[in-house]
């Protein structure tokens, strides 16, 4: 991998698409540290050093990894790319329900260019609504709920304003950055910027644990890059079912054995099991919050609160656990079904030598599926499962940096851009070989 | 002066943007010029260096050559294609001159022009048109077609100027990519790609590479998997995709099918599964009078996008064979892909091209996107007066068909000519042979007549005539009107059906109306027509009124819907083609390095000599350097062009399923690249390997290489084919569309 990016250095249009990708994300940072006009960045310091101190970080879960501390410091790009994604994500779903946008989706590049459009002009009515919330909540105070300080300079109308605008514009342009390294430079803009603020935390909460203990430290980073190349070898683990087309008569040749096939991985389903098993977590501590009076001591409520708000409960545990293995079963059986599969083989003439098309390879498909996402799903929980358990061996009241979303993603968005470049170097590199 | 909304335009670089004032004031300079070069009794050889001295004795040349005087906007055109822009000229402004004089200019710089046209009959046609007026102004121009020999077409290059098709320019390239003698070679370096027919050269066309396939063996053809199939019955033995693609057998076909064949598992017979899937195909998807025609015993294939038969075009893998055994034919040889080439690698080894078309600024974004081009929006001599009427639309085949003959009957009457374009073989003649029973005298032309192209174009135009064409008079011809014509309104078209792209149905309404004539244009559609059935299949169809006639408002809306969905298709089919050969080309470009050297030079006699002195030091003594030089140019030759055949047969195959990684969350294209720079690696290592082998055993006499151990191939046929990338979606869209039908 590391001659891969050397060798990438050297092919002279890729070593500009590399540097332009990372001009791009020194850039992305930049705005990420840079406070928002109006924005008393001495008062969100201190009020940060008191919520790492506490547990506060954790409310906004998701959303803060997905802004990689960006959100809780005010800055400029503090709603990262969470609108971009949602309003993705909502235009998708649109698509289904409304036909004229599905006639548009239909109609190919110039349909799809329109729903992009669309997506964007999404984005920023979502980061006018998300940066007004922030705004509001900062401007009350209640965004650090245990901090005393005032994190506004002031609270006039005037500066309200000016922090709306900022984000929701700072918003635009992270959506802007992202689609220009789609474009002009390596990889998945959106997917690389998500890894830019996974990663961009790491620095510090490794540095906070270091100052604590230095074994810890030697622990954590032992564990850490353990559990990298545990996840590195089961992403790229798969079984390769062999397809053969039979449209063609090509003689006496013989190929389609090696290289035509459909690879299922272990992992099927990636990383959305263990954010669905995250969030559906949230709620007790959300119901809790809500209804946890101290007047009203519910039963209920009560053992709620004492086993699944904290990761170190070995009933939150249990449930985690469990979540990720059911979400990882329903996902895979959502996003590849087997019925489908087999029917679009079908109609391009293909089939698994031996098999009868149509439901023998559907049913012949779901037995070697089901089978192959049992370990999977015990994977994906495990992976998930390290951090919380480390968590309550050590009993370390920080956040463990190696989470199990967090190694997910960096391994996921690092291999698929390290092949990409990878991919394109070898379209370039041929030069070894000419004499 | 250009308007505001113009230069916002052109700051955006919206396609047709260019700006046209420089040539405007070059063309007014030659204006004032005109009348001293009339005076001259001799024209001089103009210099390319004052634009408006060419300008001024190009008009005068093409007035006393061929009596025509180009307009203003004409020469405006000319000088957009000398500046390497796509001209966008309205149908019947005369892009032919245009073009002629542009592809003067450029051989006057001393540069070499190939004006690359659809199809044979507009290039040779252009050719002796002009022939006259470029012999003026001292250029040499020379046209090859499909039955064109080759020292015809050594010579038609050698010319300043060469008119040819994509195709058969196409086809010469390959071919010289296969030659073993440079004595051989047909086609010299390319200069600039003049490009008639823009849109539909680098837009249609590009859609499949160019394939140049060679014959192996002698076809076998089964004649009992046509038989077996013939027996099966759609919908309980086999189904049809919606698209009309695809065609698969159902669970009750394959028992039938193996109780046909004795018993036992079909699928555990891969080979006969194809002989099946191919009879099948060639039996269910594949139509004659509409896919193929049958002449002189042998099938021959229609081009769609032209309504021609394309000579030397087959299919691919045994389905020509399938298709002779469905016809009860003799087999022809069977073959494999030799070489292929898609448009862009054929257009961009120019290193100048333009092109003009009357419809350009629809594709603007592609032409800039594949081509790098620039599109020049050039304003009419005459304003067009012709009338465009809405579509007229009825709910079925039948009511259409009817209200078509009704329709062609009325204006018949008034003594209008008719000009009806159809859209394939079948129909026309149908359309024919109804009019006819009901007394109408009508002239077909389509692919089974094209013979007569010339003359039934010539008098289309005269007054009482019906024309009933396909898409064969949808693009370039000039039908001229006949006396008294004009003073009826002109010409009239009627299309019996919207295209599967609106720039068709714009090429063929502009047969009507040219040069400011009048003229008229209609559109008779059905919602059962297969635009509609094939792209808009899920949409709740309106119904019609008691005479048939659909009037909703969402009846157009459909119609239009089908014809952008097919639009994006073929754009999606475009871009694929070319993201899967690009790499194809870069590889065959290294590959094509090497094997010029090894003709050219004797880089494969000194090889052998460096890795093998004992044998060549024998075999010089034997049989003489020039002889031992020449087998060894042979022997890589050979194994150069016999490995690249297996390395494109391997590409291919790969290409055909690797749209299943994306099931395993990889991206195809990259996975594509990644295996097929591994495939080149071993390829390179190979040719090496394989050919040395061949020297140390090859029997080489006096007389040269014995060419029986080897069998050189010589390319016969030619065939096309296409790939669908990800039919699957992403995994967002297989979720949605899950939920979508849970829903329901």
């Amino acid at each position: 991998m590391l001659t891969a990016i050397t060798r990438a250095f050297r092919t002279p249009d890729l070593r500009k698409k590399l540097l332009f990708t990372l001009g791009i994300i020194a850039l992305f940072r930049l705005g990420s540290v840079l406070p928002t006009p109006g924005v008393n960045a001495e008062n969100v310091r201190r009020c940060l050093e008191q919520a790492q101190a506490g547990d506060a970080g954790n409310i906004y879960g998701m959303v803060q990894l997905f802004s990689g501390g960006a959100l809780l410091k005010l800055s400029v790009f503090a709603l990262g790319i969470m609108p971009y994604i949602t309003a993705s994500i909502i235009l998708q779903l649109l698509v289904v329900v409304i036909p004229r946008l599905e006639a548009l989706k239909k109609e190919g590049q110039a349909g799809t260019a329109k729903i992009t459009q669309y997506t964007r002009y999404l984005t920023i009515g979502l980061a006018v609504l998300q940066s007004t919330a922030f705004v509001a909540l900062a401007r009350t105070g209640q965004l650090f709920p245990q901090c005393q300080e005032d994190v506004l300079l002031n609270d006039e109308v005037f500066t309200v304003v000016t922090m709306v605008i900022t984000m929701t514009a700072g918003t635009a342009v992270i959506m802007w950055l992202g689609e220009l390294i789609t474009d002009r430079g390596v990889g998945n803009g959106m997917s690389l910027l998500i890894f830019t603020q996974v990663i961009a935390v790491f620095p510090s909460e490794l540095l906070n644990i270091y100052r604590q203990s230095a074994f810890t430290f030697a622990a954590v980073m032992v564990v850490g890059v353990f559990m990298i190349a545990a996840v590195v070898f089961v992403e790229q683990a798969q079984r390769r079912i062999p397809v053969q087309y039979a449209k063609r008569m090509v003689g006496r040749r013989m190929y389609g054995g090696t290289s035509t096939y459909i690879p299922l991985k272990v992992n099927q389903a990636g990383i959305i099991p263990v954010i669905f098993a995250s969030s559906l977590l949230y709620l007790p501590q959300l119901l809790t919050t809500l209804f946890a009076t101290s007047e009203n001591p519910n039963v209920v409520i009560q053992w709620i609160s004492e086993n699944l708000v904290t990761g170190d409960t070995p009933v939150y545990m249990i449930t985690f656990f469990l979540l990720i293995v059911f979400f990882t079963y329903f996902y895979v059986s959502i996003t590849f079904n087997p019925v489908e599969v087999a029917d679009n083989m079908k109609k391009y003439g293909g089939f698994i030598p031996g098999i009868r098309p149509g439901r023998p390879t559907a049913e012949y498909l779901n037995y070697v599926l089901t089978r192959l996402t049992a370990p999977g799903a015990l994977y994906l929980g495990l992976i998930s499962m390290v951090p919380i358990v480390a968590l309550a061996v050590a009993g370390a009241s920080q956040n463990f940096p190696f989470g199990g979303t967090s190694i997910l993603i960096m391994v996921g968005v690092g291999l698929d851009t390290v092949k990409q470049i990878e991919s394109q170097l070898q379209q370039r590199n041929y030069e070894g070989f000419l004499k | 002066m250009a308007s505001l909304s113009q230069l916002i335009k052109r700051f955006l670089d919206r396609p047709g943007s260019v700006d046209l004032a420089p040539f405007e004031r070059v063309v007014a300079e030659a204006g004032r010029r005109e009348e001293r070069v009339k005076a001259l009794d001799e024209l001089p050889k103009p210099s390319m260096d004052d634009l408006a001295e060419f300008c001024a004795i190009a008009r005068e040349a093409a007035r006393r050559t061929i009596g025509l005087r180009p307009y203003d906007v004409q020469l405006v055109g000319t000088l957009a294609l000398l500046a390497g822009n796509v001209a966008e000229m309205a149908t019947g402004e005369g892009k032919t001159l245009s073009g002629a004089l542009a592809a003067a200019g450029y051989a006057l710089q001393g540069k070499r022009v190939h004006v690359i046209s659809v199809n044979d009959y507009l290039a040779r046609r252009d050719a002796e048109w002009m022939g006259p007026l470029y012999a003026a102004l001292g250029v040499g121009v020379g046209w090859i077609g499909q039955v064109s020999t080759p020292e015809e077409r050594r010579a038609a290059y050698q010319k300043d100027v060469t008119y040819g098709s994509v195709s058969e320019i196409g086809f010469d390239v390959l071919r010289d990519r296969l030659v073993t003698d440079p004595a051989d070679l047909v086609v010299p370096e390319p200069h600039v790609a003049l490009i008639d027919e823009a849109d539909s050269v680098l837009v249609d066309e590009a859609r499949v590479p160019l394939v140049l396939a060679g014959a192996t063996d002698p076809g076998d053809a089964v004649p009992a998997a046509a038989a077996l199939v013939r027996r099966l019955v759609r919908g309980y033995h086999y189904e049809i995709d919606e698209q009309g693609r695809n065609v698969y057998l159902t669970a009750r076909g394959t028992d039938t099918v193996e109780q046909a064949l004795g018993g036992g598992n079909l699928y555990d017979a891969p080979h006969t599964v194809s002989e099946i899937n191919l009879a099948l195909h060639a039996h269910a998807l594949l139509t004659k009078d509409v896919d193929y025609i049958v002449r002189d015993g042998r099938v021959q294939l229609i081009n769609h996008s032209r309504g021609r038969v394309a000579l030397l075009q087959r299919w691919p893998d045994g389905l020509q064979a399938a298709v002779e055994a469905k016809e009860a034919l003799p087999a022809s040889e069977t073959g494999e892909i030799l070489d292929s080439i898609t448009i862009q690698g054929l257009i961009t080894r120019y290193p100048e091209k333009c092109g003009m078309t009357g419809t350009a600024v629809a594709v603007g974004e592609q032409l800039r996107e594949f081509y790098d081009l620039k599109v020049a929006v050039i304003p009419p001599n005459k304003p067009c007066v012709r009338v465009d009427e809405p579509d007229v639309l009825y709910a079925t085949v039948t009511d259409r068909d009817a209200a078509l003959v009704a329709k062609i009957t009325e204006i018949h009457k008034t003594g209008r000519p008719v000009l009806i374009g159809t859209l394939d073989v079948a129909e026309s003649e149908r359309l024919a042979l109804n009019l006819q029973g009901r007394g109408l005298e009508c002239v077909v032309l389509n692919a089974k007549n094209d013979a007569e192209e010339a003359e039934i174009i010539a008098r289309a135009g005269e007054r009482g005539r019906i024309t009933v064409s396909t898409q064969m008079a949808g693009r370039g011809t000039d039908i001229k009107l006949g006396e008294g014509v004009a003073e009826l309104g002109g010409l009239y078209v009627i299309g019996s059906g919207r295209h599967a792209s609106s720039r068709l149905d714009d090429q063929l309404r502009g047969r009507a109306g040219r040069q400011g004539d009048p003229g008229g244009s209609v559109f008779y559609v059905s919602l059962e027509d297969d635009l509609i059935s094939r792209f808009a299949p899920d949409e709740h169809l309106p119904s019609a009124d008691r005479d048939g006639v659909v009037r909703n408002r969402r009846g157009p809306q459909i119609v239009g819907h089908a014809q952008r969905v097919a639009e994006g298709a073929n754009l999606e089919i475009h871009r694929n083609t070319w993201r899967y050969t690009r790499l194809l080309e870069h590889q065959r470009s290294l590959v094509l390095e090497r094997r010029d050297k090894v003709l050219h030079g004797d880089v494969a006699a000194d090889a052998f000599a460096a890795a093998d002195p004992g044998r060549w030091k024998t075999l010089v003594e034997e049989v003489g350097e020039p002889v031992a030089r020449e087998a060894a140019r042979q022997i890589v030759l050979y194994q150069i062009d016999h490995h690249w055949t297996a390395h494109v047969a391997f590409l291919s195959d790969l290409r055909e399923g690797i749209h299943l990684r994306v099931l395993g969350r990889m991206n195809p294209l990259d996975e594509f690249h990644r295996e097929s720079v591994t495939a080149y690696r071993s390829l390179m290592e190979s040719i090496e390997t394989a050919s040395l082998e061949m020297w140390r055993q090859a029997t080489i006499t006096k007389d040269g290489l014995d060419h029986e151990a080897t069998g050189t191939r010589r390319p016969t046929a030619t065939w096309t084919y296409m790939v669908q990338e990800n039919p699957f979606g992403t995994a967002l869209d297989r979720i949605l569309s899950r939920l979508k039908k849970t829903l329901q």
